[in-house]
């Protein structure tokens, strides 16, 4: 009997040891988010002060695309529909690589009428994208 | 007789020495990956877009703007003409900062562009829409 009782003292137990990594991970594992920010990407031109110089395009080259309060796209003054922006987009820039679309969003339209326009001009393989207000 | 006795033995042991080998490295690579989130930002919305890419988490700045209107940066709500120095201080810190635009999808345009503004004021100019992953 006391030759049992000198061999418990002499060891720490680490019989629970797993148990205890196994809490700490179950804890880890549910609280885990990997929140993966996602979006689209777009680049601001620059605030006016800032530019060396403003760059001119010529008329031909830009493409206006209007979002108006009720969230129709018109394209060249025509009301098309997010597929149809898509289609006609391509067939541009298959025309005209070199192409700006001007996205005009309406103040009081929603702001994913916006991103639905954008992300189909995207889809459509537009580089160059301009964002404007009324 | 002894030396069976010693063979049948380790048969019906499960090898439990290595589990928490295990458990521990599972545990070091989930403490290591968690993110806290740090702000606790408003509810919003989010847009749904096909064409959508990942953002680097560290360059991200992100500005929440709910359906009302309300902005909130780093948890602060902001009013449009402070937006500017906000972010200017946060490119002074990170050069390649990104704004990210939590937006609720339902939020009006008009303030959008009025921030946009104030970013290219700050000279702010990659920016991204945040938007979740839609289906074809």
């Amino acid at each position: 009997m006391q030759r049992r009782k000198r061999k418990n003292l002499g060891g720490i137990p680490l019989i629970s040891l797993p148990d205890v990594a196994f809490l700490l991970l179950i804890f880890f594992l549910t609280t885990t988010t990997f929140d993966i920010k996602t979006g689209l990407g777009l680049v601001l031109p620059p605030a006016s002060e800032h530019a060396e110089e403003r760059v001119r395009l010529r008329d031909e080259n830009i493409t206006r695309i209007w979002i108006n309060q009720q969230g129709i796209i018109s394209l060249d003054e025509e009301p098309v529909s997010p597929e149809e922006l898509e289609s006609q987009v391509r067939r541009i820039m298959a025309q005209n690589p070199e192409m700006v679309f001007s996205l005009r969003t309406h103040r009081q339209s929603r702001y994913d009428n916006m991103i639905t326009a954008l992300d189909r001009l995207r889809a459509a393989g537009a580089e160059r994208i301009s964002l404007s207000t009324n | 007789m002894a030396k069976i006795k010693k063979k049948t033995k380790p048969e019906i042991i499960i090898p439990t020495a290595g589990m928490s080998d295990i458990a521990f490295l599972l545990l070091v690579f989930f403490m290591v990956s968690t993110v806290f989130v740090k702000e606790r930002g408003l509810n919003v919305a989010l847009p749904r877009a096909a064409e959508i890419e990942k953002i680097p988490r560290q360059n991200a700045a992100t500005i929440y703007v709910d359906r009302n209107g309300t902005i909130s940066i780093d948890d602060y709500l902001v009013e449009i003409p402070m937006v500017q120095n906000i972010m200017a201080r946060k490119k002074m810190e990170n050069f390649n900062v990104i704004a990210a635009f939590r937006t609720d999808a339902d939020a009006s345009y008009g303030i959008m562009s009025d921030i946009m503004n104030q970013l290219r004021q700050a000279d702010v100019l990659r920016v991204s829409f945040e938007a979740r992953q839609r289906g074809r």
